[in-house]
């Protein structure tokens, strides 16, 4: 049988029906100076940023109504949905709070010391000289849902209004111009039908909107193909499974791993590595990330940390320990080429992970997406101080372009993709592309839709161990832990083909780390080459793999989905 | 003469409900000590014969409302509170659920009546009705007795078991004109839930039943084994997720939480999220033919193997342990 990929088989969604005109009656519209879709990095820092600049702006201010700002956020709180690494530079952070001192900062410690290892199944070889791109003296451990509530904080400390437990579902354009966002229905049943609670949806209207909705952006990635917004490569992702332990020794500096578990044969194409950073005293964290474009349907992410945590090295770290939290995500990671050709539509600005903000290499994206926001805060108030009815927004464009951000994701926008020769090759050309800044070899190493690789039933899945339920877990235990109680009756957010190919079923529950994908098990024993997917959507942690391999997730109710709340 | 009117649930096939049945039984042994004699309410268009046939479970009367729709509480208060002022009837008698609990409430603002729930036994003390009704937890229990004619009595589900006495019922029919607010809501469609009729987290004995059932007809195994030992049926969320069982009887995370004396776990591999919906059972006997499923970490007593063979079996020596 000829191998199968994922993109054979696109799952029933348009696009087209997220984007729309505003349906409510004028008077019955919820009415906002500046619509922000997404309580994270980028949308929190914009909205801090407006409400500083407006302090200067009373004319303005007035002008922009009751509600000046308004962030809208689908976990139950700022930082339900947050997962990062997180190692993060500083730079943003001094930029929007100045005047604030960095021990008030939602940050564990500053990094002084950091090592890079190569594994092998059984040793942890320190390379060193280390990679240039590991370097992160002078950054901050934090944990991004932390940081998430600290910014949703001080935003409402400053008069912004957080919509939490709010789904932004549809964007509303009319003449080709951004007018706000649609709010997602509640209480609605297993089949779509309405509940006994059942509350439907707002139009939120408004005199600019951000999007930064993060990884996977619903909205943004419909608005990328309403407005013609793809860069030169598709979008791409890298899924990362973190997890934070207590521990009984302190870790006294940050740790990055390549190699094992992970196959260097070019063949899995399996690109990633693992870092374990200090949280203070007594705790760690540690996560796993792989590329989505690996090509064995047996491979699971979730399952590879778990593995990884047996290496003695790690082990070691995490002896006497306990997890505490756990929690998945995807980042992009297309880099400079994925960004989309523009940043701004009449209207309308994105920011952040969702405009593939995502330094891979050094592993950056938090401080990206802060400035971002920010520079779309600055754009909002320039704009609409001199014409309150202005929809021009192109100079965020100009202001990005002429950003670290640009040119930092630009020197690196060529050394994800040597890996696809293989770990020692790419590693290598990587090297030389960092302290080039990118100029060897230069050009423009063009990158495949994660969905397009083929899959195929290998052999990663034999690898993994059975959970000892002290070391390692299952996925169910895994998602418990997320805080992951979303009712059982909500409609299915997640948009798949359910018969397809079992290359392409595999991949799909191998890869979930929440275990939404199941094949019923007397297929599973069968020889049939097509199968049924059975979907548990209420597992879902959003963290957006799915899209990358073949699917696409949507968005369910408002206040769904994970809660955490130090990942 | 004091009558005592009870409302006979039936089925969308005409099937009596057995706590409607048991309700009747109780009816005619109270009827009995007070000089009365027991009547059902039943509305739809039921044969003669059927609503003759609640006779052999006690009731003198068969009132039928053929025009009155089964199922909705309003037009029933209609036709209850017509039958109750027009005859001879001191009390109204219900089997509990939740429409039971609809009607009698509705039927007691209509009346302007004494109303006892979450009954458990009534008695005869000088010639009238006395309710029995646990209270603070179910701790203690307070005697209810009733002012003014009628009273209503609304019991807790499996409150009163059905006795065959093999007599036959006068069916009388009534016209009943329906308030205009009755018929504001119209039936659209009614289901079955099996195992709704008890409450789970009540129950001392529970079977719970997962994936290892094998199909939604795998849950007769555990109901028959429930039967056996009293207890009642409970369920994981996959399996109700799958449709083999209904919600109401779903145990963990997004479902109930439940600690009877005995759990038994008839192919429930463990998850996390059903085991903090029942860990705190007093004794946890598990049944899977997985020797790693998660659940043998916290189970009492774990049994690896075939619970397709196994539970037949157990529920077959229960049965004759109990008969002999």
């Amino acid at each position: 049988m000829p191998a199968v990929a994922p993109s054979e088989f696109p799952p029933p969604f348009d696009s087209a029906d997220v984007i729309g005109p505003p349906t409510d009656p004028a008077d019955e519209r919820i009415e906002v100076g500046v619509a922000i879709v997404g309580g994270g990095p980028a949308g929190l820092a914009c909205a801090n940023k407006v409400m500083q600049l407006l302090e200067d702006e009373p004319e303005l201010t007035e002008k922009l109504g009751e509600v000046p700002v308004a962030v809208i956020e689908k976990g139950k709180v700022a930082g339900a949905h947050l997962l990062s690494g997180a190692n993060m530079r500083p730079s943003a952070m001094e930029e929007l709070f100045p005047d604030l001192d960095k021990s008030e900062w939602p940050v564990y410690q500053e990094v002084t010391k950091d090592a890079v290892y190569l594994l092998t199944s059984g040793k942890a070889l320190p390379l060193k000289p280390m990679p240039p791109n590991f370097k992160n003296h002078g950054n901050y451990v934090t944990s991004v849902s932390k940081l998430g509530r600290f910014l949703s904080d001080k935003a409402e400390e400053a008069g912004v209004y957080i919509l939490s437990e709010t789904a932004a579902t549809k964007l509303l354009v009319e003449d080709r111009v951004v007018k706000g966002v649609r709010s997602g229905d509640r209480g609605r049943g297993k089949d779509g039908e309405e509940l006994g609670n059942f509350e439907p949806g707002s139009d939120v209207v408004a005199k600019a909107t951000v999007l930064a909705e993060g990884t996977v952006g619903h909205l943004s990635y419909a608005a990328y193909d309403y407005f013609d917004l793809h860069g030169a490569d598709p979008m791409r992702w890298e899924l990362g499974v973190k997890e934070v332990w207590e521990v009984k020794e302190p870790l006294d500096r940050v740790i990055h791993t390549m190699g094992w578990p992970l196959r260097k044969a070019a063949r899995h194409n399996e690109f990633g590595g693992s870092f374990i950073y200090p949280m203070g005293e007594d705790k760690i964290c540690i996560g796993l990330v792989v590329g989505l474009d690996y090509t064995d349907a047996t491979f699971s992410c979730h399952d590879a940390l778990q593995l990884l945590k047996t290496h003695p090295f790690i082990e070691k770290i995490l002896e006497g320990g306990k997890r505490v939290a756990w929690g998945a995500k995807t980042i992009p990671s297309g880099g400079y080429f994925s960004m989309p050709k523009r940043l701004a539509v009449p209207g309308m600005m994105i920011a952040g992970d969702a405009a593939s903000m995502v330094n891979v290499p050094t592993l950056k994206g938090v401080h990206y997406a802060m400035h971002a926001g920010m520079y779309a805060a600055e754009t909002i108030v320039e704009t609409l101080k001199k014409d309150i009815d202005s929809v021009n927004f192109e100079a965020y464009d100009e202001k990005v372009h002429n950003s670290l951000i640009e040119k930092e994701i630009y020197e690196s926008r060529n050394m994800r993709q040597p890996f696809s020769k293989g770990f020692f090759l790419g590693g290598a050309i990587a090297s030389a592309m960092t302290v080039t800044k990118g100029n060897f070899p230069g050009g423009h190493w063009s990158q495949e839709d994660d969905a397009e690789h083929a899959m195929d039933l290998g052999k990663a899945g034999d690898m993994y161990v059975k959970p000892d339920n002290e070391l390692t877990f299952n996925k169910l235990d895994s998602v418990f832990l997320s805080g992951n109680a979303t009712r059982d009756d909500a409609p299915n957010h997640v948009r798949i083909q359910t018969r397809v190919p079992k290359e392409i079923a595999q991949t799909w529950v191998s890869m979930c780390p929440a275990q939404v994908y199941e094949i019923p098990e007397d297929q599973l024993q069968s020889q049939a080459a097509e199968v049924d997917v059975h979907v548990t959507a209420s597992n879902c942690v959003q963290c957006g793999a799915i899209t990358a391999k073949g699917g696409r997730l949507t968005l369910p109710e408002g206040g769904d989905g994970p809660l955490y709340q130090e990942t | 003469m004091a009558g005592i009117l009870v409302y006979a649930l039936h089925d969308d096939e005409g099937n009596f409900n057995k706590n409607s049945l048991g309700a009747i039984s109780e009816a005619a042994k109270l009827a009995g000590e007070i000089g009365g004699e027991a009547a059902a309410l039943v509305v739809g268009d039921i044969a003669d014969d059927a609503c003759a046939g609640l006779g052999n479970w006690g009731a003198a009367k068969v009132y039928r409302a053929k025009s009155v729709p089964e199922g909705l509480a309003q037009p029933i208060v209609d036709a209850m509170a017509k039958v109750i002022t027009e005859n001879d009837i001191s009390y109204a008698l219900f089997g509990g659920g939740l429409l039971g609990f609809e009607i009698g409430a509705g039927l007691t603002a209509r009346l302007n009546a004494g109303v006892t729930m979450e009954v458990t036994e009534v008695k005869v003390q000088d010639g009238k009705l006395v309710a029995e009704r646990p209270i603070l937890q179910d701790s203690e229990i307070a005697d209810v007795g009733y002012v003014s004619e009628p009273g209503i009595i609304i019991s807790r589900l499996n409150a009163f078991d059905a006795k065959e006495s093999g007599g036959t019922a006068e069916v009388v029919d009534v016209d009943v004109e329906l308030s205009a607010w009755s018929t504001k809501a119209t039936m659209v469609q009614r289901g079955e839930q099996r195992g709704a009729d008890v409450n789970i987290e009540d129950a001392d004995i529970l079977v719970g039943g997962g994936r290892g059932l094998g199909a939604a007809e795998g849950f007769k195994l555990a109901e028959e084994l429930a039967e056996s030992m009293g207890g009642a049926v409970a369920a994981t969320r996959a399996v109700v997720d799958a449709g083999w069982y209904p919600y109401a009887a779903q145990i963990g995370q997004t479902g109930k939480t439940v600690a009877p004396k005995l759990y038994l776990a008839a192919g429930v591999s463990g998850a996390i999220q059903h085991k903090v919906g029942m860990q705190n059972s007093e004794n946890i006997l598990a049944i899977n033919k997985d020797p790693n499923a998660p659940i043998f970490e916290f189970s009492d007593l774990g049994v690896v193997g075939d619970l397709h063979k196994i539970v037949p079996k157990l529920t077959e020596a229960i049965k004759a342990k109990k008969g002999g």
